[in-house]
């Protein structure tokens, strides 16, 4: 099967090879999600990414926290899911990338590993990668914050932070 | 909960062919008059004129038959199932993110009602430049017309939404012209959710006008069907070949693939499809002008927050408009831009502010006093203003490649100013226009001088799309569009398009309404050539 990568160009591909010499055909042979599933790494990437992007909006209770951010992991799968094969790929091969210490390194700018990342750290991370001069850094922080907000926002449970109070309804025609 | 009747239903109910999509697989061979790629604008109005010339017909569409009942107002049901790419597709370097429709009545179904007719000085770039010699007012008028009374396309009369009525008075407090926008409605709820399906069926979309129309004539439907490529020989299609795809578009493996044989081709399927198709069927392009000159209006945005509730989700979006920036400068000179305000539901909001982290939550809180404004930038009018290029993937799946020129985003940052200084005006007491680099301005004056220092970067700059043209253009010669100004098809002669691909430049408002009254007269002739038989849409 013919795989794609990131720019439809190779450069997070090529970029791979560059950081992770003979291992990138395995990390690129590792999708973040299967089936409809996450991989543990994939998981692993995104709690992280969503605690630093939805801080202020999580919910600051513990087990309330802990509840929404595995919602949101099971949306993130199903939004994936829905995604043409192409995009599917793209995504697939942005985070499978940044699974691995040196793709984090490189595109993220994080030294740690995602899940023992403070969030203040992981938010500086994004922060560099927002601003950042290289268009393949811009491009990660894009796709990570919109799949992150979107798919959270998905489930009506969120809406209270927005003050939305969901679709009208419609009434039954009168009689 | 509702006992709203349902035009979908109640017309499978009487037999309508539809195939595809769980409703039974297409045959393997058909046989039709016309085969119509595409279900949306263009292909719907085609549909209508050539099913009442009496020629058996074939639509051929990628998305599901989703209607009233399914129609939600969720966002979450209405992406996956609505639009192409889940309301996500990206130009090649993800810096504008394009919203087009993928169902059957395509973006008709979830545009939001905008209706305008091709403004006069377009259609004088297009007699000038282009040679589309009876493109004109007058000649257009009757086509226009009878498409307007065919949709229910009229003022609308309500009050607009204070979404709306900010765009109303922030305009009237600068001196600038603002208008209200027609819509084709019937019976409208004043919902607020024309984007994700209307649930009343009261927008006079394509899938519950002229679609049903084909249908109850006789017209075969397939749905959740691909339109892969075309067989040519000697300046003529011989076949349609189409595969059954899965939700996410990907081919369904032993799914159906359908052969179809017509007479005459009528490409729909959109800008970025249509010209993809082509690619795909390695159809002559002697020119080099295929998926070239793509335009978009590509969209900036401004968030204001003002000291009361404005609910930007309730009402009828889109009632308010002004064209003061298109008409200050030459059509062909410095961008010009329209502006707008849309309807506003959480995940296209959340995605399109900018920030994360407690920034981003102080704006997501501020939800429900916000007005956003849109800017169209009206691109294709300047030599530094090309458009972008469709060209095809590994896969075949199309991509457009739209470099934002400094040309182009010249004018969005003064878009950027003006949608600032309108919102002041207006009352804001804070405004973040879509740039990463911008914090929450608090004064006119604040905003002035911050705005002109960003850097106007791909990227940095949220930049979007709804309106996707060009790519088939019409030209009076060979060398500077892909079809004849009938719509024929310049090298292949048994194939029309009917879509916003057909536009040379792009249309410097909403499109649908120029896609309907286009191809309204493109699709008469059509009808007339090939049956004999003069026709018109129904009176509505």
């Amino acid at each position: 099967m013919q795989r794609r990568t990131w720019l439809g160009l190779g450069v997070a591909g090529s970029l791979a090879v560059a950081v992770l010499g003979g291992g990138a055909a395995w990390v690129l042979r590792s999708p973040a999600w299967r089936g409809g599933t996450l991989s543990p790494a994939g998981r692993e990437v995104f709690r992280a990414v969503a605690r630093a992007v939805l801080d202020g909006t999580l919910p600051t209770d513990a087990a309330a926290h802990a509840r929404a951010l595995e919602a949101f992991l099971g949306r993130l799968a199903t939004a994936l899911a829905a995604l043409p094969a192409g995009t599917q790929a793209q995504v697939d091969e942005l985070i499978s990338l940044l699974a691995t210490a040196p793709g984090r390194q490189l595109i993220a700018g994080l030294s740690q590993p995602w899940a023992a990342a403070p969030n203040d750290a992981v938010q500086a991370s994004l922060q560099a990668m927002r601003t950042s001069s290289l268009t393949l850094r811009r491009q990660a922080y894009h796709a990570l914050r919109d799949l992150t907000q979107g798919a959270y926002f998905a489930d009506p449970a969120t809406w209270a932070a927005l003050g939305y109070p969901g679709p009208q309804p419609i009434a039954p025609a009168a009689a | 909960m509702t006992t709203l009747t349902d035009p979908i239903v109640q017309g499978l109910a009487r037999g309508w062919r539809v195939l595809g999509g769980g409703r039974g697989a297409p045959p393997s061979e058909l046989e039709c008059d016309v085969a119509i790629i595409g279900s949306g604008a263009g292909a719907g109005i085609t549909a209508e004129l050539l099913s009442a010339a009496g020629l058996k017909l074939v639509i051929v569409e990628e998305g599901p038959l989703k209607s009233s009942r399914d129609f939600k107002q969720l966002e979450s049901e209405a992406y996956p199932s609505l639009y192409q790419e889940v309301g996500a597709r990206k130009t090649a370097d993800k810096a504008i993110n394009i919203m087009q429709g993928r169902c059957v009545g395509g973006s008709t179904t979830v545009n939001w009602t905008s209706s305008f007719r091709t403004p006069s000085a377009t259609l004088a770039f297009w007699r000038e430049r282009f040679g589309l010699a009876d493109f004109s007012d007058d000649a257009l008028s009757p086509w226009f017309l009878r498409a307007e009374q065919r949709l229910s396309i009229g003022p609308w009369l309500a009050p607009p939404n204070e979404n709306n009525d900010l765009l109303r008075r922030g305009a009237l407090k600068l001196g600038i012209s603002a208008a209200a926008i027609q819509r084709n409605v019937k019976g409208c709820w004043n919902l607020g959710s024309c984007g994700l399906g209307c649930p009343t069926n009261a927008k006079q979309s394509m899938l519950v006008t002229t679609i049903p129309a084909a249908l109850d004539r006789g017209a075969s439907l397939l749905v959740e069907t691909r339109a892969e490529r075309f067989e040519i020989e000697q300046g003529r299609i011989a076949a349609l070949h189409c595969s059954a795809v899965l939700p996410n578009g990907a081919v369904a493996e032993g799914g159906a693939r359908t052969r179809i044989v017509a007479k005459h081709y009528v490409l729909a399927g959109g800008a970025i499809n249509s010209p993809a198709l082509l690619m795909r069927s390695a159809a002559p392009d002697p020119h080099g002008v295929l998926g070239a000159r793509t335009f978009l209006h590509p969209v900036v945005a401004s968030v204001a927050t003002y000291d009361h509730r404005v609910a930007g989700w309730e009402g009828a979006p889109q009632t308010i408009y002004s064209d003061h920036f298109l008409d200050i400068d030459p059509i062909d000179g410095p961008i010009g831009y329209k502006l707008e305000a849309p309807p506003l539901h959480p995940m296209l909001f959340a995605t399109s502010i900018v920030g994360f982290g407690r920034d981003a939550a102080g704006r997501l809180a501020d939800f429900p006093n916000d007005n956003a404004l849109l800017a169209l930038l009206r691109d294709g009018f300047h030599p530094q203003s090309p458009g972008g290029r469709v060209r095809l993937r590994g896969d075949g799946s199309p991509e457009l490649d739209y470099p934002l020129t400094d040309f182009v985003m010249d004018g969005a940052r003064r878009a950027l100013a003006s949608m600032a200084e309108l919102q002041f005006a207006a009352g804001a007491l804070k405004v973040g226009v879509g740039h990463e680099l911008a914090p929450l301005y608090t004064s006119w004056a604040e905003a002035r001088e911050g705005i002109r220092a960003l850097p106007m970067k791909p990227l940095l700059t949220k930049v979007f799309s709804a309106h996707v043209m060009g790519g088939c253009g019409l030209a009076a010669d060979a060398g500077r569009g892909v079809l004849r100004p009938d719509g024929v098809h310049w090298q292949i002669h048994n194939l029309s398009v009917h879509d916003g691909s057909i536009f040379p430049t792009s249309i410097g408002a909403n499109p649908q309404l120029s896609i309907y009254g286009i191809v309204n007269k493109l699709a008469t002739d059509l009808a007339r050539r090939l049956s004999g038989r003069d026709v018109a849409l129904a009176a509505s």
